[in-house]
């Protein structure tokens, strides 16, 4: 089915397009709104001081405010949705030795932990990096507005400035997404998340046999008879692959059975 | 950036009826499992040329070849006179995470170059790539180089390790194996990715700079569109995507001449039909040069690069891309 995208579109304004409303546009507007209020700041402060020196001093107010501002955006590798408090349960099993009958199950429970513990320190060094690539952005952005006097404020002006600094945070986020760092913290925080998931899906998988349930390990088990008995099939001179389902195919069966009635 | 007034904008815009979204006629002439061969109809005179079949990519859908009446690659293609055929690889699921890049090769994308050329009693046809499709158009018609007339790879990648290639970096230190495990990939976790290219801009300035355009209803429209197409990401065959990420993205074996798919050597050397290789020169998915590298691969003495000064996206919808990508092909095709 086709999408409708001007049904979508008035789905999501009318539900509140209004700052701190609970449109999907809320964060955007909540984002505009205060880096006008820093902007206003800038043009106050490099209106009411002598130049050059106040242009120089009111870009780097406005700098540190934009750092301060997109500081705590969530950029996308918080895939996790935090790292505080959750691990801590599952860390006093990474601190007990593994004794006794249940030692299989203790042990993977210490994997869990540990898989746990690298995602929240590779989600630690991505959010530094981060932090480090939106300071540099903020020290050019301070550059690029002290080479010049304060423009007069206005609409498209503050849209300019805006566009600025989105270009200063690009160029210092690249620099750093394609370092050496940044890669390795990334490999590392997937590579965790699957070790993680692993383990999480076998300690499911020990809980659902237990209750006899079926299990995915199963199923693919399944899966793969299946492919390779359709693969011997094939291979079979005196079997043809079965035919394709054609448009055209399915409108003569449709008027068959049409002429039939 | 005036939000207030934006905000009053949206709101009227919220009053106002839907509209329809633009695209050109089409009916599925073949179906096999979840994949889809449509066939476009002509709305002009016919070129003298054999049908063209578009292999899109895996990760994404291939609706945005025909997003709007007037953002649509598929329709400048049929205003040029071209018989246009495109491959729908449907939603892969559980079902479907054995599925390797083989049987993308070999069942599927095979299955529909032999109905186009049985119907229209045909030896060869024209294929167009597009990104991750131009790599598999590539594989294929280095496999099967007699069921292709024409080769036209658009922004598709063959060198996988050019320096400003981020995702590549990104891959070559990741556990494929172990991300995939036995199951299929999300395609939402793959467009976080994707999204981490370009966070600034992807995920707030495009936000903004709609609030401060002040849209009126086409722009919305055109922007939701997009929008549908960005965040519509089929989930990935778990083996297709382990073997691509592994054999291309890490290995970079198509451009090392090591690549075989089933026990058969892809061996671009072995491309020597007429190739048009389309570049965006801002791409940022997919860098110029992991693109222009084909040049030196194929052996086709016919091989013809150009590149525009769009992105990746602009490639297909942009106004400029309507313009001159089709005309660009059509002529092309013309004289072969």
């Amino acid at each position: 089915m086709q999408p409708d995208p001007w049904a979508e579109w008035q789905a999501f304004s009318a539900t509140g397009a209004a700052p701190g409303g609970p449109s999907s546009f809320a964060p955007f507007a909540d984002l505009t709104e205060r880096f006008n209020a820093a902007a206003r700041a800038y043009f106050d402060g490099a209106a009411n001081a002598p130049a050059p020196a106040a242009a120089a001093a009111a870009a780097g107010s406005f700098g540190v405010a934009l750092r301060e501002l997109f500081s705590n955006i969530q950029l996308p590798w918080n895939l996790s949705g935090g790292a505080n408090g959750s691990s801590a349960p599952a860390m006093f099993a990474m601190n007990s030795p593994a004794l006794g009958a249940s030692r299989e199950f203790q042990l993977r429970a210490q994997r869990i932990a540990d898989a746990w513990r690298r995602i929240e320190e590779a989600q630690r060094r991505l959010q530094r990096i981060g932090a480090d690539a939106v300071r540099a952005a903020a020290a050019a952005f301070i550059a690029r507005l002290a080479a010049s006097p304060a423009p007069a404020p206005s609409a498209e002006v503050l849209h300019k400035l805006y566009g600025t600094w989105i270009d200063c945070a690009e160029d210092a986020y690249s620099r750093a997404a394609h370092s050496e760092p940044f890669s390795s913290a990334l490999a590392e925080y997937v590579n965790a998340s699957s070790e993680w998931r692993k383990e999480l899906q076998a300690s499911v998988e020990h809980s659902a046999k237990l209750l006899d349930l079926p299990t995915r390990s199963e199923i693919n088990t399944l899966t793969q008879r299946l492919i390779a008995l359709e693969h011997e099939l094939r291979a079979r001179p005196e079997v043809t692959r079965p035919k394709a389902a054609t448009a055209t195919g399915k409108r003569q069966r449709a008027q068959r059975k049409k002429a039939k009635t | 950036m005036t939000p207030a007034s934006s905000f009053s904008a949206l709101a009227a815009l919220a009053a106002a009826t839907p509209g329809a979204a633009g695209c050109s006629e089409r009916e599925v002439v073949w179906q096999s499992g979840k994949i889809k061969l449509f066939r476009y109809r002509p709305i002009a005179r016919p070129a003298a040329s054999a049908p063209l079949l578009i292999v899109y990519a895996l990760v994404n859908r291939p609706y945005m070849m025909d997003l709007q009446e007037d953002r649509s690659l598929i329709r400048g293609l049929l205003n040029e006179g071209l018989d246009v055929y495109l491959i729908d690889w449907g939603y892969p699921d559980g079902a479907d995470r054995f599925t390797t890049l083989a049987d993308y090769l070999d069942d599927h994308l095979a299955g529909c170059v032999e109905q186009i050329l049985k119907a229209h009693h045909l030896d060869d046809l024209n294929m167009l790539g597009v990104c991750q499709g131009g790599v598999l158009s590539l594989c294929f018609s280095a496999l099967h180089p007699q069921r292709i007339k024409n080769l036209i790879t658009m922004v598709t990648p063959v060198d996988f390790h050019s320096p400003a290639d981020l995702l590549s970096k990104w891959a070559r230190k990741i556990d494929v194996a172990a991300w995939v495990g036995d199951g299929n990939v999300s395609g939402d976790v793959l467009n976080q990715l994707f999204l981490s290219l370009m966070p600034f801009r992807l995920t707030q300035q495009k936000y903004v700079d709609l609030l401060a355009a002040n849209p009126d209803r086409a722009a919305a429209e055109n922007f939701m569109r997009v929008e549908q197409w960005i965040f519509d990401s089929p989930d990935q065959a778990g083996a297709a995507f382990r073997e691509f990420v592994t054999w291309f993205y890490q290995e970079n074996r198509l451009a090392q001449n090591r690549l075989e798919i089933s026990g058969r050597n892809v061996d671009l050397r072995a491309l020597r039909v007429p190739i048009l290789n389309l570049i965006g020169k801002r791409d940022h998915l997919v860098p110029p040069a992991a693109s222009l590298a084909l040049r030196e691969l194929v052996g086709s003495s016919d091989y013809t690069a150009l590149e525009f000064d769009l992105g990746h996206i602009g490639m297909y919808i942009s106004a400029r891309a309507q313009h001159e990508v089709p005309a660009s092909i059509a002529k092309w095709l013309a004289a072969r």
